[in-house]
């Protein structure tokens, strides 16, 4: 049963957290506890040399994960560790193509099944997918569809044509991390999209705060959101000190559950 | 025989290219695509071009008939394409003219690029300039230290200069920087990319605002030798230089191609950039092409004592051409490069650039008498100007003032 196609129907939240950061053993520990909230979706993200769409906070995450010799089966395995502790809460891998392209499309498919539910390719767009697609679908893995601002409705009605488990809305232009949110731009491109497709629809890159998740939820027809950069920060403002991080990052998750 | 006709209209040549962005990239490379066809069918457009070509590069660029360096070699007649004799210093010119002409045709406001060596900085800074566009130049700390002339040059013709700190610290990281700049500002913003890599239009569209090179060469060379040339030589880094040269020539079945790769301490160690020698196909900056990598997928850093080649990626073209086997690539070292700089210089009087100096050095090792009677064209596509101080720490002379 893929756990994505159970999401409730509002206020949807989904975590983002870099796997294998800040080093193997820790990470577990951060996973466990973001699991502990029971969000509705964690997102593992495979860390990868060179994350041209993220911003300086999930770099800096990976690359502190690559510098502790993090591998891309250390964090399968990491994510496999996590499936017996996770109820509800449904898996996806956020990563770049190149680390799955390397580690073989299949032999990563294979790896994954029946623990992840989906799967974010971050610079994998429709025009080049339809390979990886076919043997993700065969897995019951869905391939997350990405829409920004960019997209313009006839695009991203053929994006949508097919679009499982949900859809990641880039909340602006920029890399994960950036500040500005204009909520009534958000709201006005969702609600196009809400029109184009039944699947849910997720806000990502830029949210911060509780204020802004009870914002997107209340002002936008959003069907929840996406943190990631804002849950990674707490560590560097804890001065990467791990215990005083897993208090910060549970009062965090607290705040946005809403 | 079947003409050569890469890439199809997903950018692919063979399985590759193609265009692995996020999707707020993606609808900006479609339309850049598209603007790119139009521009190529606009008379007008290609009139300005080669005007500015003419008369603001001084185009073209002359075919020299390097004798001594063929006597010191004692094998084939050696021709140099002199695009180091461009405006600015470089080949990197004709790439950023084309570019900017589109950019002002798409009505965009902004100009950002990548540099290594800091000649298609300039370049960019410099046709920013003459069209009034601002510029923001994402460069490595690494390379703002070792390309010093080229930061002030730019700085004069007013381009802003962005350190990037991250990774290398060289022209892989510069080219993240401007790819998340442009994420940004998808909107105003023209990425000026310098090499025939990244996603598609770029790996072809440099390719070919850069073969004004091969033309010109093929013209010239015909009218002198009343043949074509047994061979052509050419340094590769991003690999723009070079398919300038080789692409006027791939249906020449006759002509031989061979493309040089800096291979740094040497192509076994991990201190190389030779890409095609030493890497294996992955994807990285949004195309598909060998890459220096490890088992995981994680891009290695370069290492080239020339910035312009200190790059663990190439474009997809000369990977294909590679599998096709029209084109041979090899890997030359710093110490290699650096001897055939200085015989360069001396027995020419031409300073060459150390990445076209990776081009010579394997030139005179390979030919040292052999092959007489053939003839080669190598395309000597920048000077050595910028390359002054970091030759002259190399070699072991004090150049501070
Ligand atoms: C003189 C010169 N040659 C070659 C290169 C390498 O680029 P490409 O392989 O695209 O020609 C550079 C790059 O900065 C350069 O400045």
């Amino acid at each position: 049963m893929n756990k994505l196609n159970n999401l409730p129907k509002k206020k949807i939240l989904s975590l983002f957290m870099t796997c294998g950061f800040p080093n193997l053993s820790q990470s577990k520990k951060i996973f466990q506890e973001m699991l502990s909230h029971q969000p509705n979706i964690i997102e593992f993200g495979l860390p990868f040399s060179d994350p041209m769409a993220d911003g300086p906070i999930i770099q800096e995450s990976s690359k502190i994960a690559l510098k502790s010799k993090l591998s891309t089966k250390h964090s399968l395995n990491l994510i496999r560790s996590l499936k017996k502790e996770r109820s509800n809460t449904a898996f996806v891998i956020m990563c770049y193509l190149n680390t799955i392209q390397k580690f073989g499309v299949k032999k990563f498919t294979n790896e994954i099944k029946n623990i992840v539910d989906g799967i974010i390719i971050v610079d994998l767009p429709f025009e080049e997918e339809t390979s990886i697609k076919k043997l993700l679908d065969k897995s019951n893995i869905h391939l997350i569809k990405l829409i920004s601002p960019m997209t313009n409705k006839k695009r991203s009605q053929r994006l949508l044509k097919d679009a499982k488990g949900f859809v990641y809305y880039i909340s602006a232009t920029g890399i994960t991390g950036s500040n500005k949110l204009d909520y009534s731009e958000i709201n006005k491109n969702v609600s196009s999209l809400k029109k184009q497709t039944k699947t849910p629809i997720l806000v990502g890159f830029g949210i911060k705060s509780r204020k802004d998740v009870l914002a997107i939820n209340s002002k936008t027809q959003a069907d929840g959101i996406i943190i990631g950069s804002a849950l990674i920060k707490k560590y560097f403002e804890e001065n990467m000190n791990f215990k005083k991080y897993l208090v910060s990052l549970n009062k965090f998750i607290k705040q946005v559950k809403i | 025989m079947k003409k050569y006709n890469e890439p199809n209209n997903l950018g692919r040549f063979g399985d590759y290219g193609g265009m692995y962005v996020s999707e707020t990239l993606m609808p900006l490379l479609i339309d850049l695509d598209q603007s790119y066809q139009k521009i190529q069918k606009d008379k007008k457009f290609q009139k300005e071009l080669s005007d500015l070509f003419k008369n603001y590069v001084g185009r073209p660029s002359s075919l020299h008939h390097a004798k001594n360096l063929s006597a010191y070699i004692n094998g084939p007649k050696v021709y140099f394409k002199r695009d180091e004799l461009n405006h600015t210093g470089a080949h990197k010119i004709n790439n950023c003219l084309g570019q900017i002409l589109l950019a002002k045709k798409m009505g965009k406001t902004r100009i950002i690029a990548e540099t290594g060596a800091g000649q298609h900085g300039v370049a960019t800074a410099t046709v920013c300039a003459l069209f009034g566009l601002p510029c923001h130049i994402y460069m490595g700390s690494k390379d703002i230290e070792r390309q010093k002339p080229n930061v002030f040059r730019m700085k004069l013709l007013g381009a802003n200069i962005i350190p990037v700190e991250s990774g290398s610290k060289s022209l892989k990281d510069a080219m993240n920087e401007a790819l998340r700049d442009w994420i940004k500002n998808v909107r105003d913003t023209f990425y000026i990319i310098g090499s025939t890599a990244g996603p598609h239009p770029y790996p072809k569209m440099v390719r070919d605002f850069q073969s004004v090179i091969g033309k010109e060469a093929r013209e010239q060379f015909l009218k002198v030798e009343k043949k074509l040339p047994d061979f052509l030589i050419a340094c590769v880094g991003g690999g723009s230089n070079a398919m300038g040269l080789f692409y006027p020539f791939l249906n020449d079945k006759k002509v031989n191609i061979i493309g040089v790769e800096a291979a740094g301490k040497g192509p076994k160690t991990n201190q190389t950039a030779a890409t095609m020698t030493s890497g294996t196909p992955g994807i990285l900056h949004g195309s598909f092409s060998y890459v220096l990598q490890d088992n995981d997928g994680q891009i290695k850093e370069a290492h080239s004592i020339s910035a312009g080649l200190d790059y663990p990626g190439v474009g997809p073209e000369h990977s294909y051409l590679k599998d096709i086997k029209r084109a041979k690539y090899y890997g030359v070292t710093d110490k290699e490069a650096l001897s055939a700089f200085q015989l360069c210089s001396k027995l020419e009087g031409i300073i060459p650039a150390l990445e076209p100096s990776h081009a010579l050095a394997y030139l005179v090792k390979t030919f040292k008498n052999k092959q007489k009677g053939k003839t080669i064209i190598l395309n000597l596509c920048g000077r050595g100007d910028k390359d002054l101080f970091t030759a002259a720490k190399a070699i072991g002379f004090d150049a501070d003032e």
